[in-house]
Parts: C-alpha cells; structure tokens; sequence
C-alpha cells in the first residue's frame, strides 16, 4: 500500500534503471533530505553537534568501508589508519597554507596512494592472511605518527585544526558544519549508490563472489582489487580529514587507533555488507548507542529510584549494547539493513501476504 | 488572558530567583572512563569525590550553595568525551574533568573556544600548566617533565649533592604518556653530568623481558619507571628475574596498593614512588570521612578503595576544585562565571586540604599549582616518605613547559 507499485510502467531503459523505481522511495528520501537540510532550524545544538554530525561524518567513513568490504570483498582491519592518513595530510597541508578545499583534496589523494600501496602487498594474499596485512598498515600507521614529531607535532602529538575555510569564509557555527558534514555524506552516498549500477560496480561483485570465475569472464580481479582499495582510501582520506575539520579541531593519534578500526569495521557489519541504508543504521548503532544506553540507564535509575555504584552505572550499558549487536545478528545475520529491507518488502506487497515477492 | 499571563510568568520569575537563593548548587561534571583503559583509577578518584562532596554538602556546601558532582562514563572515547562535555556545558556545568589523555586532547580546542574550566590532573597536555598560554586548563598537580625532574633532584639528594658518574636508567611504556619526559631527562643528564639510558618496551606492558635484559648490563644506580598500574608488577619481576635491586626502582605516581599487593607487600619491600598525595588512610580529611561517612554506611563506593593511592589522589584534584569554587563564590558572589571560578581557582595559595597533598598555589601563570611531589618508599606494611614536597629544577621544567606551550600559542594563532 505504502509501496504502491501498481501502474508504475518502464517505458525506456532509462527509467528502468532509475536508482529509485518505486515512487514511495524517492517521497521519503527527498522528505529526509529536507529535514537533514532544514535540521539546524529545529535540532538542539547540542543534537546538532554531538550527534548529527558525527553521525554523518562516520556513515561517509563507513561507506567507504563497505566499499571495499561489502562490494569487492576485502577485508580491512586498517581503516581507521587510512583515515589517519588523510586528517594528518590535510591538517599539515592546510597550516601551510593550502586551501581548505585543495587539502581534503590532498588528504584524499595522499591516503590513497599510501593505501594502494599497502594493497600492493597486501592483495598477493587473501581471506584472514590479508586481513592481518591491513591490520599491519594499522600498527605501522599508529607507530610512525608517534614516533616521527614532524608528524604528530611533537611530545604532545596533537595538532591543533585550523579552521575550515570554504572560498576563504571560515566556518564555525555548529549548523556550517554540520553543512559541511551533510554534503560530504551526501556526496559518498550518491556515489555509493550509482556504483551498483556502473561497470566498475560489477565487476567488484564479481570480484567478491569469486575472483577466478571473475577472471574467467575477463576481469582483471587484481587491477578491481586495487581500483577498491584506492577508491575506499581515497573516501576514508578525505573523511578523516571532515572528521578533524567538522568535529574533533585537533588532530592525535588515539583519534585513529586500532580500536577505531574495529569500530569502523562493525559499523559495517551491524549496518549489513553492501547496504547503503545499512552504513547509516549501522554507524548510528555502533556511535550512539553507547551513549543513548547511557542515558537510558540513568534515566531509568531515577525514575524508579534505585542506586547503583558508579562502575555498575558504567558497565551496564555496555553489557546491554553487546547484547543488542548480537541479538540483531540472530535476528538477521545481514544487520540492519537487511532487517529494513524484510520490512520494506512485507509492506512492498501489503496486504497481500502470500505474493511471492 | 493576558493579565493570567502576567501574573504566571511574575509567578515563574519569583519562584525561580527564590529557588535560585535557596540552593542552587555548583555543578562539576567528571566525565571519566568507568569501562576501559583508565578503570583501574576512575573509580576511586570519583567516589572521592562524592565523599568529599558529601562533606561539604553536609556543613552547608560552598558559602550556601550545594555541590552536585555528575558522573558520566566515556569509555575512553574522545566522541563520548566530547558528547559528554557539549551536553553538560548546556546544563550549566562550567567544571570539567575527564581523566584521560586522548579524551582531554580532543575536549581541549572545545573548551579554549567557549571558555570552560578543565581540571586536568595528571593527564593530557603537561605544557597547560602555563596559565598565560591555556588560560582555561587546570592540570593542578605535577607535570610528568616536573615529576621526572622532582625523582631526579631526590637522586642528587642521595647521591651526596653531586649526578657526575651516576649511572640512571629510564624505563618506560613506549608510547606517549612514556615518551613524554624523555626531554627533560637528557636536559638533566646533560646539566647534571649523571649517565642516562632510556629503555623502552612496547605496549600493552605485558612483555618486558628484552628492556630488562639491557637494564641488568648497564648496571643503573637507578632506575626511573613511567609504567602503568600491572606494567609496574611485570617490572618488578623481571628486576627480581635478572637480579636487579627493588631498591634502585623509583615509579612514576601510577603505582598503587593493588599493584604492591600483587607484586606481594613483603617482596615488594625498599620499592619507591614519586607522589604528590600522601597514601593511606590515616590523613585528617580520610579520617573524618570514614567517620561521617563510612561508618554510617552512607559512603559512596567500596569501603577497601579508601586503602587506596588513587583514592586520595582523586580527593587532592577535588578539594582543589571545590576549594576554588569556594573562593569564586566568596570573592565574586553568586552566580558563578568561568572567569569567577577561574579567578578563584588562581587564588588558592598553600592549600594542602589538611595535609593530604603537597601545598598547592595557583596563580594566572602557573596553573599546576608549584608541582611538588615526594619519594615514598615501600617498607613491607606501609609508605614512608623520604623526602619532604620537592620541586627540583623548576628552570629546566619551565624552559621544557614554555617550549611546548609557545608551539601551541602558534599554531593556535595561525588559525
């Protein structure tokens, strides 16, 4: 009913291919593209800044992730890293003065190559042998920026962000960021979302599903191989350098350790591998949840007026969020973007339940 | 309908000044990492707080007004640390601690910009002792340059007056929390005229074999350690394995009673620590609130934390914050301001919350307070200190201070 798919005709190949064929999809995006534009006009600052925006920030990263994750199949415990790369990049770029817009540029760039190369090595091998070679990137990374102080400016390795400047007009308001952080995802998710349908696309899936049947066929698997990791560098690049810009103002190495990694990494598989909506539930899930269960529990603490000692009040929260991660993987081993997906298509043939769908 | 108004909303305003004459009370957010890398202090530092609160709350609070201390865990996290700073800022705390390096960096550039108090004790940035440079930062206690310095000038106390030919060895967990006062120490070694190695060993801590390997070829008179809690058990082991006195062992302030009572309290005998807070439960302000607190049943926490060195250490940051609240609201009357609360934060003069901690004075430059810390040594049933509060070298310290918070300055102002 809500997915009314009855007089909608493909009368070209254009329309047959359209990203969004059913009417209702593209209400609602356009709908949630107003409220994202329009949400510094009604969103507390603080929602704004502390949750919108980071959220946006790292539904880009993870995108990037399930590029090369969800789309050629390769594993990457050194996300984090990469993004590393790119922050550092363009915080140094831009207190040499180069403009913002060509630093994240840079970033991206700078990220990518360093990525790639690291794929050189790593995609002679595959499967768990290549995700411990990612994850070597990560330590490399981590000991590199803590121990060249050209690098991570010194003993206190932080290095403060200079403003965002867009055509030389600083940004600082919580809603220009968030601006900034909104078209920047937008951007990946647009990209993200063609991919499917582009050759490229294609033959990463093919990539993924087997690469020597990929290669039977006449594809290249290493040239893909290393076209994703270049590609999902690049975006991780230029979103670690957002993340500084838009949210953290100075750039350390904790930003971008390991743990971060794994964090990127579960956002993907919470969200679903290869789901676009999935990236977005799965960084809020993995990002807020932690500090909504917070808030929850304490709220609950008052309201019926039991005390807890300040460790329980602490470690409650995380015990109920890993119960969460894994109740939903029970539930749908895809994540979340599956379990949406089996919602859509209950309501896609609404009333009707035994359609076969 | 619209005089109802009128009335309502003078209704609303008198109620409200009433309520805000009667018991407002000062807020201070302790967004600390109850769940991962800092646990093994976070939990004794804010029951201290809220036992010392308790305190004060029952002899009327600070001139009148109630103290309410938030507690908030961030996981370690500098996004929650921050989610947690942006939330509270907006209920009115203007006192913030976060008790984590990474988490106080990235609330750092926040709190500069919209002119917040961070209480930072013994972690983050040590150059924010310099008040003119960060003016909102409060690192209250000593930096880990003035620590290593303050170790040092016991040395030159034992060694007779004079460093030439002493033979030091700097061990450490090799990242930055290790790293940090390596500068100041080959500063000394070069003023000093004393032989310095540096020994570093990876994280997490747990493998220290190969460090203490060169350790025992050097030979060292003394060995200065920047470990964390266990890292300090694995130490002493390996000390005991390749033959090396516990005696020569000075650790850095992150060395507890849990860690002594795993290394075991009589092996662990003639071990030392640097410190700016006195252990154990015998001091004044601990007694009493045992007595107020404890003994009612009406304490906050384990009653087993108040053994603890993190325990007093979390009661020296917060008399510190709560005596310059105090003096704010004395000084410059209700309703606080940051620039209230940072004025009285910088009037404290010789405060030492009843010898609990070394005399702390706080001025607009130096916002550690003088840096002071003592040698304790361990003598198989309690601490007894070797020296008296110290502030060796504070030139050198400075000059390593006024460095690093120049760089900032800079950089800052290149924005």
């Amino acid at each position: 009913m809500l997915f009314r798919q009855a007089g909608i005709l493909h009368t070209n190949y254009a329309q047959d291919r359209a990203l969004f064929p059913i009417p209702a999809d593209r209400w609602m995006i356009g709908g949630l593209l107003l409220l994202a534009a329009a949400a510094p006009f009604y969103m507390s600052t603080l929602y704004l800044s502390s949750y919108m925006l980071p959220w946006l920030v790292w539904t880009a990263a993870a995108l990037g992730l399930n590029l090369i994750l969800g789309w050629a199949g390769q594993f990457h415990l050194g996300y984090a890293a990469v993004m590393g790369i790119g922050a550092y990049a363009a915080v140094h770029a831009q207190r040499n003065g180069v403009p913002w817009e060509i630093a994240i540029v840079l970033a991206g760039l700078t990220a990518a190559v360093i990525g790639s190369v690291f794929a050189f090595a790593a995609l002679r091998v595959k499967g768990l042998y290549l995700a411990l070679s990612t994850l070597a990137l990560q330590f490399v990374m981590d000991w590199t920026i803590s121990h060249v102080p050209a690098i991570s400016g010194g003993t206190q390795a932080t290095l403060q962000a200079p403003d965002i400047r867009i055509l030389g007009q600083a940004v600082t308001s919580d809603a220009g960021l968030y601006y900034v952080a909104l078209v920047w995802c937008v951007l990946v998710t647009t990209f993200m979302l063609n991919l499917r349908r582009t050759a490229l696309g294609r033959a990463l899936v093919a990539v993924r599903e087997k690469d020597y049947a990929a290669a039977v066929i006449g594809v290249n698997s290493f040239y893909f191989k290393l076209v994703a990791f270049a590609t999902s560098s690049f975006i991780a690049g230029v979103g670690g350098a957002i993340l500084i810009g838009t949210f953290y103002h100075a750039v350390t190495p904790e930003q971008f350790s390991v743990d971060v990694s794994i964090q990127a990494l579960a956002m993907v598989i919470v969200g679903g591998l290869g789901s676009i909506i999935g990236s977005y539930f799965g960084a809020g899930f993995i990002l807020l949840m932690p500090g909504v269960m917070n808030a929850f529990i304490s709220w609950l603490t008052t309201q019926f007026g039991f005390s807890l000692g300040i460790e329980t009040l602490a470690h409650l929260p995380h015990a109920l969020y890993g119960a969460l991660i894994i109740g939903f993987l029970l539930i749908e081993p895809l994540g979340l973007g599956k379990i949406y997906g089996n919602i859509r298509d209950y309501l896609l043939v609404w009333p009707f339940g035994y359609v076969k769908k | 309908m619209k005089l109802r108004s009128i009335i309502g909303g003078l209704a609303l305003m008198l109620t409200s000044s009433m309520a805000a004459h009667a018991a407002d009370p000062v807020k201070f957010a302790l967004c600390y990492d109850l769940s991962k890398a800092y646990t093994f202090v976070t939990p004794q530092v804010a029951q201290a707080a809220k036992d010392y609160a308790d305190i004060l709350n029952a002899k009327g609070g600070l001139e009148g007004h109630p103290i309410e201390v938030i507690v908030q865990d961030h996981g370690n996290e500098p996004q929650r640390g921050i989610e947690c700073y942006e939330r509270l800022k907006r209920e009115g705390v203007m006192v913030f601690d976060m008790l984590s390096t990474p988490v106080s960096r990235a609330v750092l550039p926040r709190v500069m910009k919209d002119g917040n108090i961070l209480m930072q004790s013994l972690a983050g940035r040590g150059d924010a002792v310099d008040g003119d440079v960060f003016k909102w930062v409060f690192p209250i206690g000593p930096t880990y340059w003035g620590q290593a310095a303050n170790d040092v000038g016991y040395i030159k106390q034992q060694s007779k007056g004079s460093l030439k030919g002493v033979k030091i060895a700097f061990v450490y967990v090799d990242y930055p929390f290790g790293q940090e006062p390596i500068g100041i120490m080959k500063t000394l070694a070069q003023k000093e005229g004393f032989d310095l190695q540096l020994f570093p060993y990876p994280l997490p801590g747990n493998d220290q074999a190969s460090a203490w390997t060169q350790v025992r070829r050097f030979n060292p008179d003394w060995i200065i350690s920047w470990s964390l809690s266990n890292m300090h058990v694995i130490a002493s082991r390996e000390m005991k394995r390749n033959g090396i006195s516990l005696e020569k062992y000075i650790g850095v302030n992150w060395f507890n009673e849990v860690d002594i009572k795993n290394i075991g309290a009589d092996a662990a005998k003639g071990m030392k620590r640097g410190t700016n807070v006195a252990g154990g439960s015998t001091q004044p302000l601990v007694q009493e609130i045992i007595k107020e607190l404890y003994d009612k049943g009406k304490g906050n926490g384990d009653r087993k934390h108040l053994e603890d060195v993190y325990y007093n250490t979390g009661l020296a940051i917060w008399s510190i914050g709560f005596e310059g609240a105090r003096l704010a609201i004395k000084k410059d009357g209700w309703p606080l301001t940051p620039q209230k609360l940072k004025d009285g934060l910088e009037s404290i003069k010789g405060f030492d919350a009843n010898g609990l901690m070394a005399p702390v004075t706080v001025t607009a430059s130096d916002h550690g307070g003088g840096g002071k810390t003592r040698i304790e040594m361990w003598d198989g049933a309690k601490w007894v200190p070797q020296t008296d509060w110290i502030a060796s070298f504070p030139e050198e310290v400075w000059s390593v201070v006024k460095e690093q918070s120049a760089a900032y300055a800079k950089s800052d102002a290149n924005k």
